[in-house]
Formats: C-alpha cells, sequence, structure tokens
C-alpha cells in the first residue's frame, strides 16, 4: 500500500501537466531560434572569408557542412543565412501582423463600403499568386533588403485580416457588447477593452505562424535574384550559388543549408501550434 | 494541422519554383532528334553560350572581333595573327595613308548563286557606317567601287587599325539584303545558315561551293546552353564541344578532354584615377578618393601574386597578365612586372600611408586604404578572381570590399567604384578606346576610371594614324611604357590587370578542334573562328 502511493507520488512529480510541458517545449523551442539568431550575429565577416587552400571540402569533422568553391566555411556561411532569415522573417512577420490586426478591425467595425473594401482588397491580393506579387513589389521598391522587407511585409497580411475581421464580428455581436453600448461607452472604449484583448491570441499565434511563409519567401526572392545582394549569406542565395556546381557533385553546397531552412521553419510552425493551445481561449484548458 | 500543412505547401512552392528553373534550362536544350539522321562523323554539335542578340548582320556588329562564319572578309587572320588576303587579291595604300585600294577575286559567290561584287563592299561598309553600331567607321570618307573587281576607301586621316576592322567585317550582298537580314543571312563565306531557333540553336552547313578550302564537316549544330546545363549534356554524350569554365573544369567526363585555349581575354580591375566628385558623361558620380593615389594603385599591383591567382581560384586554367594585349605583336614586353610585396609596401610608405589606429589596414590623413570591387553576380569566374585578389592585397593592409551587382547597376558604379573587368581583342584600336582621353568617363565600359595623360594621348594618336604598321607597333608599345610613363603598371597603372583567363571546352576524343588562334574576349564564337578546319579523325 505504501509502496504503491510512493510510485505514485513519485511519478507525479515528473509528469507535468500539458499546459506546463507546452509551456517548457515552447521556451526550448525559442531558445533555439534565437540561439541560432545570435550565433549568426556574432559570426560577422569569417562567414566570407575565403580561402583556397581548403576550396571544395567535403562535409568533416572540422568542416562539418564542408566548404564551397571558393574555400568558405559553409556552416558559418548557413548559421549567418539563417541569422538572416530569421531577422527579416521577424521583421516583415511582425509589420505583416500589425497591418493585417488593423484592417481586419477596420473592416469589422468600419461602414458597410469600408468592409466591402478591404474584403475586395483581400480577395483580390489572394487572387494573384503570392511569388509574382512579391517580385513586383520588391522590384517596385528597389531590391535589396528594403524592397525584400516591403514586399514581405505587405503581402502576407491577407489570411490573418480575414481571421481578424471574423473573429471581431462574432465578438461584436455577443451581448455585453451591446450592454456596453447602452451604458454609453464609446466605440474606441469597446474596441481596446472588449474587442482587442480577444484578438490578442489570434495576433500572437498570427505573428508566430507568419514566420515560415516570410523565411520561405525570402528565401524563394533571394534564390531568383529578386532579394538580397549576392555577397550577402543568405540562404536563397547559397542555394543559388550551389546550383551551379551540383552537376560538380559538390551536393553538401545546397543539402545543409537547405535541410537547415526546413528544420527552422518546422520549429517556428511548431511554435506556434504550441503557443496557440496555449493562449487560444478554446484550447486552453485541454 | 491546417497551419502546418500550409507550410508543406509552401515549401513543395518553393520546390516548383526549383525545378521550374531547370525547366527553364531544359527548354534551352536543343532537339537531339535533329542529328540523328546523318553520319555523325560528318557533324559536331557544340554547346556554347552567347547567341548574337542581333542576328547574323556583320553591318551592326555580328562577326566584328572574331569571323562572320557566314560571310567572308576581305582579308583574314591567321593562326598566328597576322593579315592575309581573303577575298581580296591584293591592295594598295596610298603615300599619305588615306586611299586604301582592294582588287577582290572574281570566283567567289553568294550562296544563292550571285557572285561577290565590288559594288557589295562599298555597299557593305556605307551600311555599317550608317548603322553606327560597334563598327565605328566615323574615319571613313567613302567607299567606292571603282571597277567590278575594285574597291576604293578613302579615309579622312591614315588609320593603321583599319585593316583589323576589315579583318573582321563580313561582306554582305546588296542584292539579298532586307531589314531581315540578320535573321536570314546570305554570305560567301564558308558557311551558310541553315536555321536558327531563338535561344535555342544554329545549324551551320558547308559551303560546298566556298572559293576556299571547304569544311571537313558537314554540319555544325551551335546550342546556347549555360555552364552547367551544357555539362549536364556533354555528360550524357548530346553534345560534342562544351564551354565549361575554369571555376567547374575539376570534373571529368568519360570520351571527352579538357582543351583549355590561351588567350588575351584578361581580367583586371579598374581602378577610378581621379578624386571623388566628378561626374560622368552621363552624369554618375565619378572618381575615389582611395583608388586616385597612384601609390595604392601600383602597391596592388605588385603585391599581386597572379600564379596563385591562377592556381588557386582558377584551378591554374589562366595565366598571369600584365596589360590588355599581352602575346599581340603590338604588345611591349617591358609591361610585365615581377609580385615584390616589400616594394609594395615601400610604394605605401613613402605616400606616407601607415597603420595608425592598428586595425590592419594603412590609413593616410584619416583615411583609411579601403574601396569597393564590383563584378557582375552570377560570373563565378570574375568572382573567384576579385575575392582572390582581395585576400592578398589584405597584406599590404588595403582593404578591398568585393561586391556582386548585375550590368545595369555597375553601370553606373563603374566610374567611382573599382570594376573587376574584362577586355581583350585582335584590334589595337581598342588599346586607343580604353585610355585615350576622348573616351574618358563614357558609358560603354572602356574607360570608367576617368584615365586621362597627354603623353598618352600622344603615342595613342601616333599609333593610330601611323602609315606603316612597324611605325603603329612602335607607338602602341610606347602608350603601355616609354620608360618613364604609360597605360601600365609600371606607368600610371589604370588598371591592374590580374589574368588571362582561358578559355575551356570539353571536347569529344576523336574530334580535331584545329590549331586555336589566342583568343580574344568571349569564349563562344572565338572557339568556332577555325570551324572549317575541324574534323574527326
Amino acid at each position: 500500500m505504501d509502496k504503491q502511493l510512493a510510485i505514485k507520488t513519485s511519478g507525479q512529480m515528473f509528469s507535468f501537466n500539458r499546459r506546463v510541458k507546452t509551456v517548457i517545449i515552447s521556451v526550448i523551442l525559442l531558445g533555439i531560434i534565437i540561439g541560432v539568431f545570435i550565433a549568426g550575429f556574432f559570426i560577422g565577416d569569417d562567414a566570407m572569408s575565403v580561402d583556397f587552400s581548403r576550396k571544395g571540402l567535403k562535409p568533416s569533422w572540422e568542416y562539418p557542412f564542408g566548404t564551397d568553391w571558393l574555400g568558405r566555411n559553409m556552416l558559418l556561411r548557413t548559421v549567418k543565412g539563417l541569422s538572416i532569415s530569421i531577422m527579416v522573417g521577424t521583421i516583415a512577420s511582425a509589420v505583416s501582423a500589425v497591418l493585417a490586426t488593423i484592417i481586419g478591425v477596420a473592416a469589422a467595425i468600419g461602414n458597410r463600403w469600408v468592409d466591402n473594401v478591404i474584403v475586395w482588397l483581400i480577395d483580390l491580393m489572394m487572387g494573384v499568386p503570392h511569388l509574382v506579387l512579391l517580385i513586383l513589389i520588391s522590384f517596385a521598391c528597389g531590391r535589396g533588403l528594403t524592397g525584400l522587407l516591403t514586399g514581405i511585409a505587405v503581402t502576407h497580411w491577407t489570411s490573418l485580416a480575414r481571421l481578424v475581421r471574423a473573429e471581431v464580428l462574432q465578438i461584436r455581436s455577443q451581448q455585453y457588447i451591446t450592454i456596453s453600448r447602452r451604458l454609453g461607452k464609446s466605440l474606441g472604449w469597446i474596441l481596446l477593452h472588449h474587442i482587442l484583448p480577444h484578438v490578442l491570441p489570434q495576433f500572437v499565434v498570427g505573428l508566430v505562424l507568419l514566420f515560415p511563409h516570410a523565411i520561405l519567401h525570402e528565401s524563394s526572392l533571394s534564390f531568383l535574384g529578386y532579394g538580397l545582394p549576392p555577397e550577402q549569406p543568405a540562404i536563397g542565395i547559397i542555394l543559388a550559388e550551389s546550383m551551379k556546381y551540383l552537376t560538380g557533385g559538390m551536393w553538401w553546397l545546397a543539402f545543409f543549408p537547405g535541410i537547415t531552412l526546413v528544420l527552422i521553419v518546422i520549429l517556428f510552425d511548431k511554435l506556434g501550434e504550441n503557443l496557440k493551445m496555449l493562449l487560444d481561449p478554446y484550447s486552453a484548458h485541454e | 494541422m491546417k497551419k502546418l500543412s500550409a507550410v508543406i505547401l509552401t515549401i513543395a512552392l518553393f520546390i516548383a519554383v526549383l525545378s521550374g528553373c531547370s525547366g527553364n534550362m531544359e527548354n534551352n536544350q536543343f532537339d537531339p532528334s535533329i542529328g540523328d539522321n546523318n553520319d555523325p562523323k560528318n557533324e559536331v554539335i557544340i554547346a556554347i553560350q552567347s547567341e548574337p542578340e542581333n542576328g547574323f548582320d556583320p553591318t551592326t556588329g555580328w562577326g566584328h572581333g572574331t569571323t562572320p562564319l557566314i560571310q567572308s572578309t576581305l582579308v583574314e587572320y591567321t593562326q598566328d595573327m597576322r593579315i592575309v588576303n581573303d577575298l581580296a587579291t591584293d591592295y594598295n595604300i596610298s603615300e599619305d595613308g588615306t586611299k586604301w585600294v582592294f582588287t577582290i577575286r572574281d570566283d567567289a559567290y553568294y550562296t544563292d548563286g550571285e557572285p561577290v561584287k565590288a559594288s557589295d563592299i562599298a555597299f557593305t561598309f556605307n551600311t555599317a557606317k550608317n548603322s553606327q553600331s560597334s563598327l565605328d567607321l566615323t574615319y571613313m570618307v567613302s567607299c567606292e567601287a571603282t571597277g567590278d573587281y575594285e574597291v576604293t576607301f578613302t579615309l579622312n586621316a591614315p588609320n593603321s587599325t583599319f585593316i583589323n576592322t576589315i579583318a573582321t567585317t563580313g561582306i554582305v550582298p546588296e542584292h539579298a539584303y532586307s531589314d531581315n537580314y540578320a535573321n536570314e543571312p546570305i554570305g560567301s563565306g564558308p558557311w551558310k545558315l541553315v536555321q536558327w531557333n531563338k535561344g535555342e540553336q544554329v545549324i551551320l552547313e558547308a559551303n560546298e561551293d566556298y572559293y576556299g578550302n571547304v569544311p571537313a564537316i558537314k554540319k555544325a549544330v551551335l546550342v546556347f546552353m549555360d555552364e552547367d546545363a551544357a555539362f549536364a549534356a556533354a555528360k550524357a554524350g548530346l553534345v560534342d564541344v562544351a564551354l565549361t569554365s575554369a571555376t567547374h573544369a575539376t570534373q571529368d567526363i568519360d570520351g571527352m578532354r579538357i582543351e583549355a585555349v590561351t588567350t588575351l581575354d584578361n581580367r583586371g580591375f579598374t581602378l577610378p584615377t581621379i578624386p571623388a566628385g566628378a561626374t560622368s558623361e552621363s552624369g554618375y558620380p565619378a572618381g575615389n578618393d582611395v583608388t586616385s593615389n597612384i601609390s595604392i594603385r601600383k602597391a596592388i599591383a605588385y603585391c599581386i601574386d597572379r600564379e596563385q591567382i591562377a592556381r588557386d581560384a582558377l584551378n591554374g586554367f589562366a595565366t598571369p597578365a600584365y596589360s590588355e594585349n599581352d602575346g599581340m605583336p603590338w604588345n611591349n614586353p617591358d609591361v610585365k612586372i615581377e609580385t615584390d610585396i616589400e616594394k609594395a609596401k615601400k610604394l605605401l610608405a613613402e605616400d606616407g600611408w601607415e597603420d595608425v589606429d592598428g586595425d590592419g589596414f594603412v590609413e593616410k590623413n584619416g583615411l583609411k586604404a579601403e574601396f569597393k570591387c564590383i563584378y557582375p553576380s552570377g560570373d563565378s569566374v570574375r568572382q573567384a578572381i576579385a575575392m582572390a585578389a582581395a585576400e592578398q592585397v589584405k597584406k599590404i593592409g588595403i582593404n578591398i570590399i568585393v561586391e556582386g551587382l548585375s550590368w545595369d547597376e555597375i553601370s553606373k558604379r563603374m566610374f567611382s567604384d573599382a570594376v573587376l573587368m574584362g577586355w581583350g581583342s585582335t584590334n589595337p584600336y581598342t588599346s586607343y578606346l580604353l585610355f585615350h582621353s576622348k573616351n574618358k568617363l563614357r558609358d560603354d565600359y572602356y574607360n570608367p576610371e576617368g584615365f586621362d595623360n597627354a603623353t598618352v594621348d600622344g603615342y595613342l594618336d601616333a599609333a593610330l594614324h601611323a602609315a606603316t604598321r612597324e611605325e603603329a607597333y612602335e607607338n602602341w608599345k610606347l602608350a603601355q611604357w616609354d620608360g618613364i610613363t604609360g597605360t601600365s603598371m609600371r606607368g600610371e597603372c589604370p588598371w591592374v590587370w590580374l589574368v588571362n583567363i582561358q578559355h575551356i571546352y570539353y571536347v569529344a576524343d576523336g574530334l580535331d578542334i584545329g590549331d586555336q588562334q589566342l583568343h580574344a574576349h568571349g569564349a563562344s564564337w572565338t572557339l568556332v573562328q577555325n570551324l572549317r578546319d575541324w574534323r574527326w579523325k
């Protein structure tokens, strides 16, 4: 009897409830992402340094990701590239999420014609092939980092805006909002105290889930030559350059940068899912 | 879960974009069935890169600098760069050097059966003059047929490079010339154009009625591909010759050998020779405060180990370069310099450059010895050369920041930044364009560094207007180095030449590509200059 009880309590000591587990996983995921970002930040010029005495080396313990045809260390270049991608992704998806929330709320609480215009705009944006729109915008904004950021920021808000609009429409029809209005509260007050707190989880989760899209689009644009300048070790650039050397058998130039990009994207996606579980009122108590 | 599938979809899209690109490459491939019917020993399939943008019209630049293949020329280059008669049987230059009279052979016919007449030659050169293309004929006053088989050129002044221009200007038939000539050319050369699929391939057939030696190869298919597509095609046995580059030619292909042709296709830095603050002819900022110091330019020139760049960056497929025309009869052998790091350091120290703040780079009056070098992104050979050279100059405390740009952006920034440039021509007139102050800071890429030197101008003018070839060659050489000044690295050093890249091709075993002459700039059409001498063994 005593024994059984002891086992049970010790079992309880190490098993957390699902909520705590989710928090821990989220923190670990975030830690990895921030770690990669900071590592890339400190690499600096080492990622660019050329050394012909070590060119074209296969992956080894000394150079885990190999070296390229100029003898550049691919591990350093890849981490630097991921760091750039994370930075671009953060800025672009933050801007995009803020844009989406503003537009979504405006559509839901504005006049009927405001709503119509915004819904039409969302449909229009979603109707145009995403990559084409991205190329057009980033090209028109002068390419480089600014063009890239603008392009990604102004094309990724649509689906989140639609979500926010639906959410706000639903909240707006709730009884306590009607009561609040009858009590003489202004629209601004209601917005600030009733609506925005409810939209916040959608905003945060939407923000995190925009990351993968932003990063992948950054890489695609750079790959196609419309994004970052070619001496920046961005993942898209690394992949584009490696294309020319794949026929020469240097598979590691594309494999490792590609796989780490996918891993980072999956990390962000998992983080988003976990945050959703924590923040979304419908799933927070599961 | 929906979000995850959206992400996976995005990845799939990304992959689709990737494969979309390789799909494009496949589009560039030719249809291999074309060659299958004939005896393969009579034909050759060649993968090269640059398709002539404006078609095959010699009056707008086709063949200029190489050989027009489809058309024939009055005179032509031999393998060792002598000039011999082709269509011409004889020519005379008047005492004052302004009247050139050519007599031409009477047994030359166009592929449509019409004879080649003196009037066609007059027509060709007058059309070329009026088209104002890459062919500069402003010095030609007139060109007239003075008989059925005699043509007379009148120049406004003696011009020693006119013969070089004539050697690469194909003669077009007046009776068959139209707006569409560039697409459907007719000529009297060793080859006739059978088919041109734009963006894909050109098919040439031997002209059996050619007045010279009829080519041994009866059909040549020239396909236009990038290096990696060409490599894949060569590996699959689809092409007999594939153009490749120094950074790629590390792989062996079964049944093929690597042929590396020595060139004067030079690569080097153009270094702005004037201080910042000037403007180019079309208003872009010109000049650079660091490179306008001759001590900086010369220190770079002396510290560069050219052999090492060739060996390390280009897998040995290059030779050291010391001027724009290494190996040509008008090259001054004294332009060669030895790598001497001590001398480079001394040059800097004497001019007051030293490392004050201890960051490894020298300064003078607070100005750090640092500048940008731009190169066309995507050109992996120029990238490798620029990076290798930038590493070497760090040893003497100069920082070169290498930056890849599109040609479009380079054309705006080349006046104020160093550029990894390349030239190399069989016509000495190129030296005139590169270094005469008349041409400085123009958009034509010749003299973006703003080089302007009265002594050099004098030699260049004397060379251009020389009455005899010996006199011309003497002055071309003096313009490079006269013991005091010149365009070479011993003189004013507006360029730091690094290497002459070799042109590299995978060639099928058993195919003899003849004696290749010293190649000019561009690896595609220089290869087939002697196509009529190619044969299968």
